[in-house]
């Protein structure tokens, strides 16, 4: 469930932390002030998926949105028509 | 829990569009303000992620004739939606849309699309194009620098939850802070709501996953219960709305999608286009939001966008488009498991239905309660109307606050005291009902009594559980942390509305929109022009009919 975080790329700065209006990190250690304190995902299933976490990260791959199988799109595997 | 006191002429609560506009104009009218906001501000509301839509009259592409316009405007999904305000609201609405517009494209929101007005998509072929397209991924954030800019205090993760004053004026509101343990009393001469609109009162798309919905989680539909527990009139509670997207992955921005709504054998659902437009989009779902509903339901579905066939200056135009809008997840989404809506037309669907009440406004932003004021979702739709009423109850608002003496704080200590009291045994209950038990109790009831099939003894079969519901919660939230606080507050404020959508749908003996009564089956001519107003009498709920004003 989204969203999912790198440890090993994070830097802690606590960006994503920051501009979450759902507070899908509440936890977070000093909520991320530190640089020591990497976030914790603790209400993924109140993510709206808007991706505002992933462009306010200054890392390129520490955060990222794994969207849930249940938000899977359903579509057709080629042209209508053909059923 | 310590109490903290925080002083403004105009307070304005939330800090989306409407809030933020609001802001920036109080500010500019000298009036010292605070914008408080439960989440982050200029990341949250409804309209963070963007949006490419904005309803304009700009007379030089529309020609000078303004109703012409609007009634072009109220055959689009704005009919229904605005069918409680008064024609002066609307009037004002597009009035003064091309001022807004104008600023907004000053401050570095992007109105234009290559130096041109735009107009695209929510429209009929051969008619008025009444959709100005325009770049609204930034929009959150240019208009949060406006504000600062302007020496507003913003506020961040703070839930306004309760508004004090009496007899008919407002003095100020109370917040929780929702990380940190702490109460803030706002002292405010004057209160514009903009909290936007309700969500979590029905059951959404996917249950489990409560925020898959076109609107964020956080949106509780705060400002009105708190209007209306100060006596100001709320309007249209009965009536539901719904959108229409694709399906699972739920999102708003239907009308910015190029291609031909088609059944499984390739054959269009509607009447409007039979080849995928730049121009129109296709309008079919928004003339009848249920319509791919019933489709599903009757066997005749799935219901899929098709986009084959688009050119590759078309495939690319529209995902620009979606990328403003907001719909740059579900893009990725998309590559991510490499489909390509030219070859693989994507399953669209009538989403689950959702209350739409407004706080009853004039348009002057203007409630039934002195000095509080209301604007966006919450009494009006959409980024135009947010944008457009946030400006113009803050000038209202201004002047109020010029000419009404300091109101006396007196007397609100006793509010603050019974609200800390609450806030705390929230908190100190050692065991007890979480905020999401308490939040699906209501979303079920609400769905299975006071949803799209209604009826007296159903409604009041609803109530009385739904009341009962109340009375537990009340006597049984508990919270974990602050956050749950919060959340606990938020199923709190969503009770009080529940109860006012089934005494409201009680009151409706007709059938109209989505308010389907089995018992009253016909739609009454006569409340045509009439409106219901919900308003709290001596602590009860109490419906009356209005003559709707001009
Ligand atoms: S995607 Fe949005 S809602 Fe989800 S964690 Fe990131 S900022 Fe929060
Ligand atoms: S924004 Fe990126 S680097 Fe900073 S704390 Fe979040 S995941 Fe880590």
């Amino acid at each position: 469930m989204p969203p999912v975080i790198d440890l090993n790329e994070c830097i802690g700065c606590g960006k994503c932390v920051d501009v979450c209006s759902e507070d899908v990190f509440f936890g977070t250690k000093d909520f991320g002030k530190s640089i020591e304190h990497k976030p914790v995902v603790t209400y993924p299933e109140v993510c709206w998926h808007c991706n505002l976490c992933v462009k306010a990260c200054p890392v390129a791959g520490a955060i990222r949105l794994r969207i849930p199988l249940a938000m899977s799109v359903a579509y057709k595997d080629g042209p209508l028509g053909n059923s | 829990m310590k109490i903290e006191t925080v002083d403004a002429d105009v307070l304005c609560i939330g800090g989306g569009i409407a809030g933020l506009m609001a802001a920036i104009r109080a500010s500019e009218l000298g009036a010292r303000v605070v914008v408080v906001e439960k989440g982050s501000i200029g990341y949250s509301g409804a309209a963070r992620m963007g949006n490419d839509h904005f309803w304009a009259y700009v007379p030089e592409a529309h020609g000078p004739d303004m109703r012409a316009f609007i009634k072009e405007c109220m055959l689009t999904q704005l009919g229904p939606m605005c069918s409680t305000l008064s024609s002066r609201v609307v009037d004002t609405w597009m009035e003064r849309s091309l001022e807004i517009v104008k600023l907004w494209e000053e401050w570095g929101i992007e109105m234009k699309y290559q130096g041109q007005w735009e107009f695209a998509g929510h429209s009929f072929p051969g008619h008025a194009m009444t959709h100005l397209k325009y770049s609204g991924h930034n929009q959150n954030i240019v208009l949060l620098d406006e504000a600062r800019k302007r020496g507003a205090v913003a506020m961040d993760r703070v839930m306004a939850f309760e508004l004090l004053g009496g007899a008919g004026r407002v003095t100020g509101a109370l917040g929780i802070d929702t990380r940190e343990d702490r109460l803030v009393e706002f002292q405010a001469r004057s209160v514009i709501l903009c909290t936007g609109s309700t969500r979590r009162l029905f059951l959404g798309v996917t249950p489990a996953l409560i925020g898959n919905d076109t609107r964020p989680f956080t949106l509780t539909g705060d400002g009105r219960a708190m209007a209306y527990r100060l006596g100001a009139e709320l309007v249209g509670m009965e009536m539901l709305a719904r959108h229409v997207g694709n399906r699972y992955f739920v999102r708003s921005g239907q009308g910015t999608w190029i291609g031909v709504f088609r059944d499984p054998y390739g054959r269009p659902l509607g009447p409007y286009v039979a080849e995928p437009s730049r121009r129109y989009g296709d309008i079919t779902p928004e003339v009848d939001k249920s319509l791919f509903a019933r489709v599903m339901e009757s066997g005749g579905g799935p219901v899929y966008m098709d986009c084959s066939g688009i050119s590759d200056e078309d495939y690319e135009y529209m995902r620009h488009w979606l990328v403003q809008e907001g719909s740059a997840p579900l893009l990725n989404h998309l590559s991510e498991e490499g489909i390509d809506p030219r070859k693989h037309p994507i399953e669209f669907m009538s989403y689950n239905f959702a209350s739409i009440g407004y706080i009853r406004c004039n348009e002057k932003g203007e409630t039934s309660v002195r000095g509080l004021y209301s604007a966006g979702d919450e009494s009006t739709f959409g980024i135009s109307g947010a944008a457009i009423f946030g400006w113009v109850a803050a000038e209202n608002a201004a002047a109020y606050v010029g000419e009404s003496a300091a109101p006396a704080f007196d007397g609100e200590n006793a509010r603050t005291e019974e609200k800390k009291r609450l806030i705390e045994t929230l908190q100190n209950r050692m065991d007890g009902t979480d905020w999401k038990d308490a939040n699906i109790a209501l979303q079920q009831v609400m769905s299975d009594y006071a949803g799209p099939v209604r009826s007296a003894p159903m409604l009041e079969a609803g109530l009385s559980h739904v009341r009962r519901l109340r009375e537990k919660a009340r006597n049984t939230l508990r919270a974990e942390n602050r956050w749950e606080l919060t959340r606990c507050v938020e199923v709190l404020n969503l009770y009080d509305l529940a109860e006012l959508v089934f005494v409201a749908a009680l009151e409706r003996r007709e059938s109209r929109g989505f308010h389907q009564r089995a018992d009253y089956r016909m739609t009454d001519p006569l409340l045509n022009d009439q409106v219901l107003i919900v308003r709290n009498v001596d602590g009860k709920p109490t419906a009356t009919w209005r003559e709707k004003e001009r």
